[in-house]
């Protein structure tokens, strides 16, 4: 039975989306370049999104509710329990594709974990398993789980964090066994250890930098409304909230690899790939690896050099811009997600939940959820989905344009305020177009 | 606020647009080749073809797969629900209908090459 998976050409999931037809994704592109030079020309000269005033607070009862003991307990339970049920479908259940475990890593986790953070705010915080693991030792020994053996240095950033990004996307695009348990396994249990190991030697400050799933999470979180004055939960504008990311070492790093990684997983399955690492002599695992780390290490380029074309005032180095800036691509990430992966979500993420009844595939219904079916909706409807992708592209390269002049404006001097913007939107201008172009050809 | 505006009322003018032309569009796939939707695979010393060809297909429509091989296999179709074909030494027709609209990759299971992509649409 293990012979049913070939994950050289797979992973998990059956039919794939339709290619969008050209006419609407060379709409799209014209959308995004007509928008972007508008917002170039009318928006704002002056920076609107200062931090300490923007947003308002929240309602009282849902403040009183969300800071809450009971609640926090809550949420932290909810993620040991996932975390369990998990880990136990993982030991000792069936090496199977119809093992829920491949469904909740690669969809529930990966991209449910976004499009909740989108919404909810930083969602892995308040449930990682780790964290509460390390929360636990903390208690247990009486000290306090903020603090560890060593401080964290604080060059390194997100670093760590891209790294460990980077290693769940060659697993899910390139391994060649991503849809085997072993392997699904022992990342897991390599992630939990190597994090329990970082709080305990650098207090939990080291999960905000390192806890890959942490730092996507709360990128993406950047993109809600909900964000915290002085401990006060207040409710602000998405753009005001991605203002607030702040140009840590390393992010530039997190979101090439996050924007990198959906363009090849688009990429990998066109028709151009498929034929070309087949009739190719080269080792079809050798090109996926180079392919992925182009694209990944491509993204960061192509934006590094449009951000340091740029006329600076004497403060600023230009080596220091791209960090900078890189906030301003968390958006298109997210829109170019919902592009390719909303299928996946709903209907793969179906399956899983049916599946997740019967986690040792001995016929067993424990949630109750082993009698649904999935609902197809979305492959029925190809046309609903392709206007979908090119507007969650579309509006995902236009915030990424306005969270980019603002940024510019508050850092270029006056006379490069509009010309040096010029650079980096014709980078976002090619990721959208690219893009586009990828949907298309897929 | 103007200029907000200026911009809001472009971005709204511009993206119904983008709906409006999808509508045209609504799943007739320009004619394929090979109406009938039979697809000839040949399998021999442990290569095939084609390698990846890309078949356009309607939803519903019925699809032969005519395989000539010299060894027994395994076609696995990756449709939702995916499905396994197999077939004998010699020439086999597998009789294939894929019900939903998107792309259906048909793999050799023992050869790990896609051997046809259906675009089902």
């Amino acid at each position: 039975m293990s012979g049913d998976r070939f994950s050289l050409a797979h992973g998990i999931g059956g039919a794939k989306d339709l290619p969008i037809p050209p006419e609407l994704a060379i709409l799209g592109a014209v959308a995004a370049l007509i928008i972007s030079f508008t917002v170039l020309a009318v928006a704002w000269r002056t920076p609107r999104y200062d931090e300490s005033k923007t947003g308002h607070p929240a309602p009282g009862w849902l403040a009183r509710v969300v800071d809450s003991t009971p609640f926090r307990v809550t949420l932290r339970v909810l993620g040991i329990v996932g975390f369990g049920y998990t880990a136990t479908a993982a030991v000792f259940g069936q090496d199977l594709l119809t093992n829920p475990v491949f469904g909740i890593f690669y969809v529930w986790w990966w991209v449910g974990l976004v499009v909740l953070s989108v919404v909810f705010g930083p969602v892995w915080k308040a449930i990682s398993p780790v964290r509460t693991i390390n929360l636990a030792f903390a208690r247990l020994s009486g000290s306090a789980p903020e603090t560890g053996v060593f401080q964290y240095p604080a060059r390194l950033g997100y670093w760590p964090a891209a790294l460990g990004l980077f290693a769940f996307v060659w697993m899910e695009l390139v391994y060649p066994f991503s849809t085997e348990l072993g392997p699904v396994r022992l990342w897991c249990a390599i992630y939990v250890a190597l994090m329990l190991l970082g709080g305990a030697l650098f207090g939990s400050g080291f999960y905000e930098r390192c806890d890959p799933f942490e730092v996507y999470s709360s990128l993406a979180a950047k993109l809600s409304v909900w964000g915290r004055r002085d401990g006060q939960l207040i409710v602000r504008s998405p753009l005001a909230n991605l203002d607030t990311t702040r140009a840590v070492p390393g992010l530039l790093a997190v979101v090439s690899v996050l924007f990198g990684s959906t363009a090849f997983d688009s990429f990998k399955d066109s028709n151009f790939w498929v034929r070309y690492t087949q009739d190719s002599s080269t080792s079809t695992y050798l090109l996926n690896n180079l392919a992925l780390l182009t694209f990944c290490a491509g993204v960061g380029l192509i934006f590094t050099i449009g951000c340091v074309a740029t006329g600076v005032g004497p403060g600023t180095r230009r080596l220091e811009l791209p960090d900078k800036f890189a906030h301003s691509i968390i958006p298109i990430v997210v829109g170019y997600i919902v592009a390719h992966y909303t299928t996946y979500l709903v209907e793969y993420g179906q399956q899983t939940l049916i599946q997740a009844s019967d986690p040792f595939g001995d016929g067993s219904n424990l949630l109750g959820t082993g009698d649904l079916t999935v609902n197809y909706w979305l492959s029925f409807h190809p046309t609903f989905l392709a206007v979908l992708k090119v507007l969650a592209v579309v509006v995902g390269h236009v915030l990424g344009v306005i969270a980019a002049h603002e940024r510019a404006i508050e850092l270029l001097p006056k006379r490069h305020q509009l010309t040096g913007q010029l650079p980096l939107l014709l980078a976002m201008i090619a990721f959208t177009v690219g893009g586009l172009y990828l949907l298309f050809a897929a | 606020m103007r200029r907000t505006a200026t911009v809001l009322t472009l971005l709204v003018c511009t993206l119904p647009l983008l709906a409006a032309c999808g509508d045209d569009n609504t799943g007739s796939p320009p004619a394929s080749a090979d109406d009938s939707a039979t697809v000839e695979i040949t399998f021999s010393d442990g290569s095939v073809t084609p390698r990846g060809e890309r078949v356009e297909v309607e939803v519903g429509e019925p699809i032969e797969l005519v395989v000539k091989a010299d060894e027994p296999g395994e076609l696995h179709v990756h449709s939702s629900p995916e499905q396994e074909l197999e077939y004998d030494a010699g020439t086999t027709t597998l009789k294939l209908t894929i019900k939903q609209p998107g792309v259906v990759d048909v793999e050799s299971h023992d050869l790990e090459v896609v051997v046809v992509q259906l675009e089902v649409s």
